[in-house]
């Protein structure tokens, strides 16, 4: 059940407390390049969550088996050279960037010439992505973090496993498609309304950008909540059991809590909603506009 | 260009500057890494006498140059059929206990927060608390930071598990909530009451 | 292979008029997420400079025998040694910093200022060229940082390199320093930057 919790809590904040894109802001390039139209939007957002889960699943791999200190297969392979003690220390963490980078470029080239081969419509609906995709620091990001909660743990029990990483990664890319469309449906709008000139293009894009990052903040605290209402509804008992006191103590801050979060929902549905809302009022103004010229 | 076109060139073009950056690497690796584990090891240690003695007398003792001498402990403890560990450091005058400072983590309103909490020597009481890493709203949550705030957990007692309240506090084991970040104000004293739940047996076993 | 600019017109376009932020739009990770403090910026715009310095011209030493299908993986195998030079050391020797910084260090590696700059001055040019073109570039990108961290930091904090430079009775506008007030910073200013090109164009003609 733990286990449960844990992967859900890494979803949300993968995908939406945390996002790729308007909170971290990693994969901003593409965000601004290929935002014009909802269709390539979603296609980006698809092959990135598509390359960022294999390029997950490698540098986890390579990560547990091989970088962090005292990985199984370098330690192997040292054994050779050196005496046991000393193999089992062998650190290699200082080549985590140069392999990342490399496991992202393989397995981009790779998933193209696959798509290519097998699937030609495929390809021509997201192939040309693809090269960019390699210098998309989305994926890079996710490699690192995947690092971080393995190498950076203080006891080795902690250390993520493939599940969660995988998940990090998904929800990493799903929380990039959702921004992108989010983006392009604005962007789609926002091509009939007047921009003055020197915001047009990339300036506006960045504060409409600023205006949903708003939005998102909003889901900050989702995570507690999510974890209290998840606890309480599977083990109850083991919270009755750590400690009277510390019970008595979530349930006196249940009630602010639920209250703030309902705020927190609220204006998370208004930021995201309002901008959407806007274009679509200015929409159904344009008769009316042509009628009084 | 025949020259440039031949692949072995580029193959040995490759393995060379492989090597060359694998050595600059390797030799990065060699002269740094020492000062990098013990920039990581000394956030926590330098903490440590304050959070035991109070900030006053551990600059006192800085002053004398004396020093505390601190030992770091994994405690592995049983919860609910999991282990979980946690890095425990022991604070020593001359081989006798002084008190305790333990490392721990919980889910905070934005993001992780990281703490140390110190503990006399009996693990009754807590001596101090420091925010290692948080990332809460700025202006709000990450008040919890202030030493103004953090000052009120010392003298607690650690038996009892500390609760938050937006009245003044009162009673012993009331602790204020900063202003307007009731839930990060609550996150930290739910690390802290988990991250004593668990260890308090632990440490007085350790008593004797 | 036609004569390229010379190195002084590479210096000098890099810092204003092919401004890696405002003009050409590249870079913008860390343009956005470091620039909350100017200390944070002055850091990150230093650790690219060393980068991409090192990286133009080490590419620009082997220009002549790189063959194009092997040429982005070479540019990309430099790069991230040197970005994990950096990020070691700052690890050592800055390790606050480094913590502040976290991830952004190690993402240099996919900045694509770094790259464009080893594919278009880098790979065709003299050593000297390809220097003096990193250290324009590098300055360029350094000012554009640290006008956005200027008004980040100001506008949210009242302070300027940690120093109060507004009266204490400034009401701090958090959401300057919070993601939301970056991508606001960086739209508004280039916004103006936009404008202000426009006008000198017009005026000019």
């Amino acid at each position: 059940m733990n286990y449960i919790i844990d992967i859900s809590l890494i979803a949300v904040g993968a995908a939406l407390i945390n996002n790729f894109v308007l909170i971290n802001f990693v994969g901003i390039c593409p965000f601004i390049g290929v935002s014009r139209r909802v269709d390539m939007a979603f296609g980006m957002g698809c092959a990135v969550t598509f390359v960022i889960t294999i390029a997950a699943l490698i540098s986890w791999t390579i990560t547990t088996f091989v970088l962090t200190p005292g990985a199984p297969l370098s330690a192997w392979v040292a054994g050779f050279f050196m005496p046991a003690e000393t193999a089992a220390t062998v650190d290699l963490t200082v080549l985590c960037y140069i392999v990342y980078i490399f496991a992202i470029s393989a397995s981009v080239q790779f998933v193209e010439m696959y798509v290519r081969k097998y699937n030609p419509d495929l390809y021509k609906s997201f192939g040309v992505f693809l090269p960019l995709i390699t210098t998309n620091c989305a994926i890079l990001f996710a490699c690192l973090k995947i690092k971080d909660n393995i190498v950076g743990v203080d006891n080795p029990a902690d250390a993520w496993d493939l599940g969660r990483s995988l998940v990090l990664a998904i929800f990493g890319g799903v929380g990039f498609t959702i921004a992108i469309v989010i983006m392009a449906g604005i962007r789609e709008e926002l091509d009939l309304c007047d921009v003055p000139k020197p915001l047009r293009g990339a300036a506006i894009t960045l504060i409409v950008a600023g205006i949903l990052a708003m939005g998102f903040m909003g889901f900050t605290g989702v995570n507690s909540g999510l974890e209290k209402a998840l606890t309480a509804g599977t083990s109850g008992a083991e919270i009755a059991r750590v400690n009277s006191g510390l019970e008595k103590a979530l349930t006196a801050g249940k009630a602010e809590q639920a209250a703030v979060q309902n705020d927190n929902a609220a204006y998370a549905h208004k930021g995201i909603v309002d901008p959407l809302n806007a274009g679509h009022e200015r929409e159904t103004d344009f008769p009316e506009m042509e009628r009084t010229i | 260009m025949g020259f440039k076109n031949s692949n072995i060139v580029q193959a040995w073009l490759v393995l060379l500057l492989c090597l060359c950056f694998g050595s600059a690497l390797a030799a990065v690796h060699v002269v740094l890494s020492p000062a990098i584990e013990a920039n990581k090891i000394n956030e926590t240690r330098e903490q440590v006498p304050g959070l035991v003695l109070g900030e006053e007398k551990a600059l006192e003792m800085a002053q004398k140059g004396e020093a505390l001498d601190v030992v770091q402990h994994q405690m592995a403890v049983e919860k609910s059929g999991r282990k979980l560990f946690y890095n425990v450091y022991e604070a020593l005058i001359s081989g006798k206990r002084i008190g305790w400072v333990v490392k721990t983590s919980g889910a905070g309103y934005a993001d992780k927060i990281e703490l140390l909490v110190g503990l006399d020597a009996d693990a009754d009481k807590i001596s101090g608390l420091y925010v290692l890493g948080q990332k809460e709203t700025p202006g709000l949550g990450n008040k919890i930071i202030e030493t103004e705030w953090r000052g009120q957990f010392i003298g607690k007692p650690a038996s009892d598990a500390l609760t938050v309240t937006k009245m003044g506090a009162s009673k012993p084991i009331e602790i204020d909530a900063v202003t307007g970040a009731t839930i990060s104000s609550n996150s930290v004293i739910q690390i802290i009451n988990t991250a004593l739940a668990d260890l308090r047996p632990a440490l007085k076993d350790k008593q004797g | 292979m036609a004569k390229g600019p010379t190195p002084l017109e590479r210096f000098i376009q890099g810092i204003l008029p092919e401004n890696p932020v405002y003009r050409q739009l590249l870079g913008l990770c860390p343009t956005l997420a470091v620039t909350n403090s100017m200390k944070a910026a002055i850091t990150m715009a230093g650790a690219v400079m060393f980068v991409l310095f090192c990286a133009n011209v080490i590419i620009s030493l082997i220009r002549n025998l790189l063959k194009p299908h092997l040429r982005i993986v070479i540019f990309t195998l430099t790069i991230a040694t040197f970005v994990t030079i950096a990020d070691k050391f700052l690890a050592a020797y800055m390790y606050q910093m480094s913590k502040t910084l976290g991830p952004y260090i190690p993402l240099i590696i996919v900045n694509c200022i770094i790259i464009g700059r080893c594919e278009i001055c880098a790979s065709r040019q003299s050593v000297i060229t390809a220097g003096a073109d990193a250290i324009g570039q590098s300055i360029g990108f350094a000012l554009a940082l640290s006008s956005i961290a200027a008004v980040r930091e100001i506008l949210g904090t009242g302070m300027f390199f940690g120093l109060r430079v507004l009266p204490a009775a400034w009401p701090d506008w958090v959401i300057m320093v919070l993601p939301p007030g970056a991508f606001l910073t960086f739209g508004l200013l280039l916004g103006a930057v936009n404008w202000y090109g426009d006008r000198k164009s017009k005026t000019g003609n």
